[in-house]
């Protein structure tokens, strides 16, 4: 398995993972009705892969518009173990875009971000 | 349905302020078929775009609340699939404040049992009375930890609510009879 594509709907992001480019991606709305049905096999594959990971550099991209409680509680996991892949000898790093005018998505980005110690994390404003 | 009651019924969600109402079985399907109609409204309204990411946080949460935990159910048990239909009300409206600001507000409404009140109540007082750091601090914290029992969620809703509300939430309970207390919850962005 070289990639993961999943075409967006309107309550699911689209979904790009390219383990052998190290480049990963989530955009779009996310509330989906099952959100361990969505999200469980996707973690699960990108934990496997970063396991495997020894001085990588890897890019995430997140560039979401909406994302329910739930999802937020995926994300903070997702997060765990980015910071935790950064911390075993790989370089990580996070790109958080949003829409410029966006505040809340600007300060949900930095509120992830705030927690990671080994994570390269950067805000993205993006204007519409 | 008579016209004069549907009227009369139409009157009093006037008098409150109210742009949409679903009073009915909620399920994901209505959810998303609603949000999408009261973005449109909204931004018919005019309002804010912030205003609008606000409300429709706020109501995915409300409605998710009732789809998962509402008390006033049907279900259907089938050899290899569950179908579960569960009751709840939910209107969008806007509102006059007593510091005379307009603001829109979400409320919904449905039964749950005696013990869960006592638990949603005692889970809104505490969140209700937290300011905004105290609000992130827990938020985080809950992100983080294990969702609590019999929480087929995040367990963090309620939280998220609070934070999305900048003006403020009420909630309340009435007792319905022995097993049945009804619930509503009106946030206001």
């Amino acid at each position: 398995m070289d990639h993961v594509r999943i075409e967006a709907t309107e309550r699911t992001p689209e979904v790009y993972f390219d383990f052998n480019g190290h480049y990963f991606s989530l955009r779009g709305e996310a509330y989906p009705e099952d959100t361990n049905a969505f999200f469980g096999p996707l973690m699960n594959q990108l934990e496997d892969y970063f396991q495997t990971l020894d001085e990588a550099t890897i890019t995430f991209e997140f560039e979401l518009i909406y994302f329910n409680s739930s999802t937020a509680k995926v994300l903070m996991m997702l997060f765990e173990l980015l910071d935790a892949t950064a911390a075993r000898n790989n370089a990580v790093k996070v790109h958080w875009i949003y829409e410029a005018d966006d505040d809340n998505m600007e300060v949900l980005g930095e509120e992830y971000g705030e927690d990671l110690e080994h994570v390269d994390f950067s805000l993205v404003p993006k204007e519409a | 349905m008579r016209t004069d009651k549907i009227y009369s019924l139409s009157k009093v969600l006037q008098e409150e302020g109210i742009l949409f109402c679903y009073s009915g079985y909620m399920t994901e399907d209505v959810l998303l078929s609603i949000g999408k109609a009261i973005k449109e409204k909204l931004m018919l309204e005019n309002a804010d775009k912030s205003v609008i990411r606000g409300i429709f946080s706020i109501f995915v949460e409300e409605m998710q609340n009732v789809i998962r935990y509402s008390g006033q159910m049907e279900s259907k048990v089938s050899a290899n699939s569950m179908l579960e239909l569960r009751f709840g009300i939910l209107s969008v409206g806007r509102k006059q404040l007593a510091n005379d600001q307009e603001s829109f507000f979400v409320a919904c409404g449905n039964m749950v049992s005696p013990t869960d009140a006592q638990r949603l109540k005692t889970n809104l007082d505490h969140i209700q009375a937290l300011d905004a750091q105290e609000l992130k601090t827990l938020y985080k914290q809950t992100l983080k930890g294990k969702s609590p029992e019999g929480s087929k969620g995040a367990g963090v809703g309620f939280i998220d609510i609070a934070r999305k509300s900048k003006r403020g939430f009420e909630y309340d309970f009435i007792d319905i009879s022995t097993d049945r207390t009804f619930f509503s919850i009106t946030a206001y962005a």
